[in-house]
C-alpha cells in the first residue's frame, strides 16, 4: 500500500536553501581550504628553498647566480664526505643490530618471563627515551671514557678495565644502542603484549612446550615490529647529529651529519651549497628509508600501543637461572645507565670529578650558580622554555584543528593533510632547521624574524608535528563518528560540533600531546642548528656546542636541570593526562 | 509534521551503486520502516535524509521544503532539522542527560528558562525525569537510548529518523521499548523514518514497511499487507519465515493458477495474476502448514512426508519435513508422534512467484 504522491508544491524553504546552492561553497569549507593551505606551505614548503640552494651558485641571500649542479659535484668528489658516510652507515649498522638484538630479547624477558625485578629493570631500560638524549651521552663520555670516571676507577682499583674506546665508531653505536634499545622494546613490547593469548594456548593444547610456544608464535609475530624498529632506529642513526658531534670529536671522526654542521659552522667561508646538497641526499636517503618502511609494514604499526592486555598473557617459568639473568640485565643497565646518569650528577655536583678525589670532599654548588650567572645560559634556558611552552601550546591547538579536518570532515583533500601532517617525521632535524633558515632569509632579507624567536618556534613546531599528531590521533579516533553527526543533526555547524563535542572529548589527549611536545622542544638542538643567532640560543643546541668541546662542570650542571625539567614535566602530564612517552 | 518526500535517490560508491533511483513518500505523522538485510541501503538513505551523507543525483524534500537536489541544493545536516537517534545512541559521555538535551535548544537559542521548561518536558516523555543529573555513564542501556530519543525530539525537529536503535539492546528490553517507542511516537505524532533489519521489529512498529534488497526498494506496503502479500519471493523469504518449494504451472488464467508442486498427486489452484506457464517457486508460511491428526480425514491437497528433524522451542515445535526432492518447515503449538506426517498445504496460504523475481542473497554493500 504505497501512500499517494503528493502533487509537487513550490519549496517554502526555497529562499534559505537557495542561499547555499551547494555545501563545498561555505564558510565551513572554505575554513578548511586555508587551514590546510596554509598548514601545507608551512610543512611542507620549507623545503623548497633547501633544493633551490643546492642547485644555486651563490647562497640565497646573495643576488644573482644562476643554476648549477657544482654543489653536488663538489659533495660527490669531497673524500671527506664519502669518509663520513661511510662511519654513518658503519655507525648505523652496529647500533641497529645491537639495539634490535638487546631491545627484542628484553621485551621477551621483561612481558613475558618471571624474570626477577622486571618491572624495575624495564623502568631503569627504558629512562633513556624520557630523558634528553645529549645528556646520557655526556654521562657515558663522563664515566666510560678512558680518562673517565668509572673506567679509571676500574683500571686502578680492579683487573677489570673498559675494552672499548668509546670515541671510536663502535664506541658511538654502544652509547647509541642504550638509547635506541629502548624504542625497539617499546615496539615488541608493544606487539607482545598484544597478542591474544589464545595463540599460544592453542600451541600449548597442540602439544608444544611453553618456551617452544612463545619462540614458534609470539615471537614470530614479531617479525614486522622488528622490521619496523629495525629501519626506525637505523635511519634514526644516519641523522643524529649531538652523539658524534660530542663523541667523534676528539678523534676526528666525521658522520653525514657532523660533516653538515662543520662544512656550515666551521669552515670559512660557509659552504652553504654544498651543505644544503648534502641535506638534499640526506632527505631522499631517509625519506627513501622511511617510505619503504611503511611499505614494508603498512601504516598501523605507527599507532600501535592503544590496545593491549597486560595481563592477559601467561609468564614463562625459567627455573632458578632467572636470578642469573635478572642480575645480568642489572648489571648491563647499570653500565648504560644509571652509570652515566648518576655521572652527569656528579659531575655537576662536584669541582673535580675524579676517582683520586673523594667526590663528598669537593661537592659544590659552584656549578649550577656558573650556569644561572652565565647570560648565555640562561638566555638559552629561558628561550626554549617559551617555546616548549608557548610553541607546544600552539603547536598543541594547532594539531588539533588539523586532525579533525584531516579525519572528521568531508574536506576534500583531507588525504593529502594527513599526508602532510607525517611528513615531517619523514625530514630530519638538521634538513628541517635548514629549510626554515633559507624561507626565512629568502622572505625576510632583513633578518628581524630570524632574530625573534618566532622562526625557531616554527621550525621546532614542524619537526615534532608528527610526534604530537602520533599521540594525539588515537584518542581522536576512540571518539565515534556518531557523536558528531549527532551534534550536526542536533544542528551544530561543523566547528560548533567539533569544538562542544570532538575536541573536548580528546582535551586530555590534548594535554598529553602537550606535554610530550613540551619535553621534545625543550631539549632539541637539531633544527636549531642553521637557524640560531646570538639572540636566539636554546638549551638543546647550547648543550650540544659545549659538551662537543668539554665536559666541564657547567655543562653536566646545564644537563641536569634540563634532566630535572623533562621529568618534572613528564611526572605531571603522567598524573594529569595518563602521559606515556612511549608512542 | 510535514510529509517526507524522496525522488530518485542515486549513490555509488565507486563502482558499487548502493542506491538505484530510490522513490518514496513517508506521510505525514506516521512511522515507515526500511527493512532490509546489512548492505541493502537502507543505512545509506536514512543517512542521506539527516544530510550525513550525499547522494550523487535525487531529490529529498520535507513537506515541499526541498533539502537536497541533485547538484542544486544541499542543506548541510544541521540545517534539516532532524532529529537522529543513533545505532551507537551518541550520547555525549562529557554532558549531562539535561546538558545532552538542552544542546540542540541552545544552538537555536532558546531562552535558558523556556529551555529548562522544554528540557523537561521531554525528558519526562521518554521518563527520564529523575535522571536529568546523570552522566551517560551511569546509565544503562535502555537509559541511553532514550536520553538519545530524548535529544532527538527535544528542538522539536521536522522529522524523527531512527538508525537501528534496538540493535544493542537485550531481547526483553528490546520488546518492552519497541512498544514504549511506538506508543511515543504517536503521542507526539511526529513523521518518523526508522531503519531496521529486524522483521519482528519492522512488523510490530510501522505503519508503513518498505522492504529494501541491493538499494532497491522491494515492495511498500502495511506490515500486514508486506507479511501476506508479499511483492516477490525475496520479501516473502525475508520478512518472516517462507518455505520455498519449486512447481510447474500448468495453467494460468489471470486469477488462478493450477500448479502441479512435486510430491503431491493432484495439482492445486492457487489464486495467482500471471498467466505464464512453467516453472514456479510456490511459497507457504510454516504455521501455515497444516498438519493432520490421527483421527481427522485427509482431505485434498494433502501430503505424506517423512520428518528429518524436530526443534522444540519452548511456544512451539519446527518440524523439518522431506517432501519428495524438497525440505518443508511445519511449526505446531501440539507435538506430533512418529517418523512420519501428513500435512495440508490449503490452495489459499500459497503465493506463486515467477523465477525471474530470484533475489541476490550475496549482494553485499558497505552499509554505512
Amino acid at each position: 500500500m504505497t501512500s499517494l504522491r503528493a502533487p509537487a508544491r513550490p519549496p517554502v524553504g526555497g529562499s534559505r536553501a537557495a542561499r547555499r546552492p551547494l555545501r563545498r561553497l561555505d564558510g565551513t569549507t572554505l575554513s578548511h581550504y586555508v587551514i590546510s593551505a596554509v598548514a601545507g606551505v608551512l610543512i611542507v614548503g620549507p623545503i623548497v628553498p633547501v633544493v633551490v640552494a643546492s642547485l644555486w651558485t651563490t647562497p640565497l641571500y646573495e643576488s644573482g647566480g644562476e643554476p648549477t649542479l657544482a654543489n653536488y659535484r663538489a659533495l660527490l668528489t669531497d673524500g671527506a664526505w664519502w669518509s663520513a658516510v661511510w662511519n654513518s652507515v658503519l655507525f648505523a649498522t652496529l647500533m641497529t643490530v645491537g639495539s634490535v638484538v638487546l631491545g627484542v630479547t628484553s621485551a621477551a624477558l621483561f612481558t613475558r618471563t618471571n624474570l626477577p625485578g622486571r618491572r624495575l629493570l624495564a623502568g631503569i631500560f627504558l629512562l633513556p627515551v624520557v630523558l634528553p638524549g645529549i645528556v646520557l651521552v655526556l654521562g657515558w663520555s663522563t664515566m666510560w671514557s678512558q680518562a673517565g670516571f668509572a673506567a679509571t676507577w676500574l683500571r686502578t682499583n680492579t683487573f677489570l678495565s673498559v675494552p672499548l674506546d668509546l670515541y671510536s665508531v663502535p664506541g658511538m653505536a654502544l652509547v647509541g644502542i642504550s638509547v635506541a634499545a629502548p624504542v625497539v622494546f617499546l615496539f615488541s613490547r608493544n606487539t607482545l603484549v598484544a597478542v591474544d593469548p589464545a595463540l599460544e594456548d592453542a600451541a600449548r593444547t597442540s602439544g608444544a612446550g611453553p618456551v617452544r610456544a612463545l619462540t614458534t608464535v609470539s615471537v614470530r609475530l614479531l617479525r614486522p615490529t622488528v622490521l619496523n624498529s629495525t629501519l626506525l632506529i637505523f635511519v634514526i642513526a644516519l641523522e643524529v647529529l649531538g652523539l658524534p658531534l660530542v663523541l667523534g670529536f676528539s678523534n676526528d671522526i666525521d658522520m653525514i651529519s657532523t660533516y653538515l654542521y662543520n662544512n656550515w659552522t666551521n669552515s670559512s667561508p660557509p659552504r652553504h651549497g654544498l651543505v644544503s646538497a648534502g641535506a638534499v641526499l640526506m632527505l631522499l636517503t631517509v625519506s627513501g628509508l622511511l617510505l619503504l618502511r611503511n611499505k614494508l609494514v603498512g601504516d598501523v604499526g605507527r599507532f600501535a600501543a592503544v590496545t593491549g592486555k597486560p595481563t592477559g598473557s601467561r609468564a614463562l617459568d625459567l627455573g632458578p637461572i632467572r636470578w642469573v639473568l635478572s642480575a645480568g640485565m642489572l648489571a648491563l643497565l647499570s653500565v648504560m645507565v644509571l652509570v652515566p646518569l648518576a655521572g652527569v650528577v656528579m659531575a655537576a655536583s662536584t669541582t673535580v670529578f675524579t676517582p683520586f678525589i673523594s667526590p663528598w670532599a669537593s661537592l659544590t654548588t659552584a656549578n649550577f650558580e656558573a650556569v644561572f650567572a652565565n647570560p648565555v645560559f640562561t638566555r638559552a634556558l629561558v628561550n626554549s622554555l617559551l617555546i616548549a611552552s608557548v610553541g607546544g601550546a600552539l603547536t598543541t591547538v594547532a594539531i588539533a584543528v588539523l586532525s579533525v579536518i584531516a579525519h572528521r570532515s568531508d574536506f576534500r583533500f583531507r588525504g593529502g593533510l594527513q599526508q602532510s601532517m607525517m611528513w615531517p617525521r619523514m625530514v630530519p632535524g638538521l634538513v628541517t632547521g635548514m629549510a626554515f633558515f633559507w624561507s626565512v632569509i629568502v622572505l625576510d632579507p632583513s633578518g628581524a624574524v630570524r632574530a625573534s624567536l618566532w622562526a625557531m618556534g616554527l621550525a621546532f613546531a614542524v619537526r615534532n608535528l608528527a610526534l604530537g599528531y602520533s599521540a594525539f590521533y588515537p584518542a581522536l579516533a576512540g571518539v565515534g563518528r556518531e557523536l558528531d553527526l549527532a551534534a550536526r543533526t542536533a544542528g551544530a555547524t561543523y566547528w560548533t560540533a567539533m569544538r562542544t563535542i570532538v575536541l573536548r572529548l580528546v582535551l586530555p589527549a590534548m594535554g598529553a600531546s602537550f606535554v610530550l611536545l613540551f619535553v621534545a622542544m625543550l631539549n632539541d638542538a637539531e633544527p636549531a642548528v642553521f637557524l640560531v643567532t646570538d639572540d636566539t640560543p636554546v638549551l638543546g643546541l647550547t648543550m650540544l656546542q659545549l659538551a662537543a668541546t668539554n665536559i666541564g662542570g657547567n655543562v653536566a650542571a646545564l644537563g641536569v636541570i634540563q634532566m630535572v625539567i623533562t621529568l618534572v614535566v613528564l611526572g605531571v602530564g603522567r598524573g594529569l593526562f595518563g602521559v606515556r612517552p612511549n608512542a | 509534521m510535514p510529509e517526507l518526500e524522496i525522488e530518485n535517490l542515486r549513490k555509488s560508491f565507486g563502482d558499487n551503486t548502493v542506491l538505484h533511483d530510490l522513490s518514496l513518500t513517508v506521510p505525514d505523522g506516521q512511522i515507515t520502516t526500511l527493512l532490509g538485510p546489512s548492505g541493502c541501503g537502507k543505512s545509506t538513505t536514512l543517512w542521506s535524509i539527516a544530510g550525513l551523507h550525499r547522494p550523487d543525483s535525487g531529490r529529498i524534500s520535507f513537506g515541499g521544503r526541498v533539502v537536497f537536489d541533485g547538484a542544486r541544493i544541499d542543506l548541510p545536516p544541521e540545517r534539516r532539522n532532524c532529529g537522529v537517534v543513533f545505532q551507537s545512541y551518541a550520547v555525549w559521555p562529557h554532558m549531562t542527560v539535561f546538558d545532552n538535551v538542552a544542546y540542540p535548544l541552545k544552538l537555536r537559542k532558546v531562552r535558558s528558562a523556556r529551555r529548562r521548561e522544554r528540557v523537561l518536558e521531554v525528558l519526562g516523555l521518554v521518563e527520564l525525569g529523575d535522571h536529568v543529573d546523570r552522566y551517560p555513564h551511569q546509565l544503562s542501556g535502555g537509559q541511553q537510548q532514550r536520553v538519545a530519543l530524548a535529544r532527538a525530539l527535544a528542538h522539536p525537529p521536522d522529522m524523527l529518523l531512527l538508525d537501528e536503535p534496538f540493535s544493542n539492546l537485550d531481547a526483553k528490553l528490546r520488546d518492552r521499548s519497541r512498544d514504549w517507542l511506538r506508543s511515543l511516537q504517536q503521542r507526539v505524532g511526529v513523521t518518523t523514518v526508522f531503519v531496521t533489519h529486524d522483521q519482528d521489529e519492522a512488523l510490530s512498529m510501522s505503519d508503513q514497511v518498505v522492504v529494501m534488497s541491493g538499494g532497491e526498494i522491494r515492495q511498500i506496503g502495511t506490515p500486514r499487507d508486506v507479511y501476506e502479500n508479499p511483492a516477490d519471493l525475496f520479501v516473502a523469504d525475508f520478512v518472516g519465515t517462507a518455505n520455498i518449494l519449486d512447481a510447474t504451472t500448468l495453467a494460468a488464467d489471470g486469477t488462478t493458477a493450477t500448479v502441479r508442486l512435486d510430491g503431491l498427486a493432484d495439482p492445486l489452484r492457487v489464486p495467482h495474476a500471471g498467466t505464464r506457464t512453467g516453472a514456479v517457486s510456490v511459497t507457504i508460511r510454516p504455521e501455515a502448514v497444516h498438519i493432520v491428526r490421527a483421527g481427522e480425514a485427509a482431505g485434498p491437497n494433502t501430503v505424506t512426508a517423512k520428518v528429518e528433524t524436530v526443534s522444540y522451542l519452548g511456544d512451539h515445535y519446527r518440524y523439518v519435513l522431506r517432501l519428495g526432492g524438497a525440505r518443508l518447515v511445519a511449526t505446531t503449538t501440539r507435538p506430533v508422534d512418529g517418523t512420519e506426517m501428513t500435512v495440508r498445504l490449503a490452495p489459499g496460504d500459497l503465493r506463486l512467484f515467477e523465477p525471474e523475481t530470484t533475489p541476490d542473497h550475496e549482494q553485499e554493500y558497505d552499509d554505512e
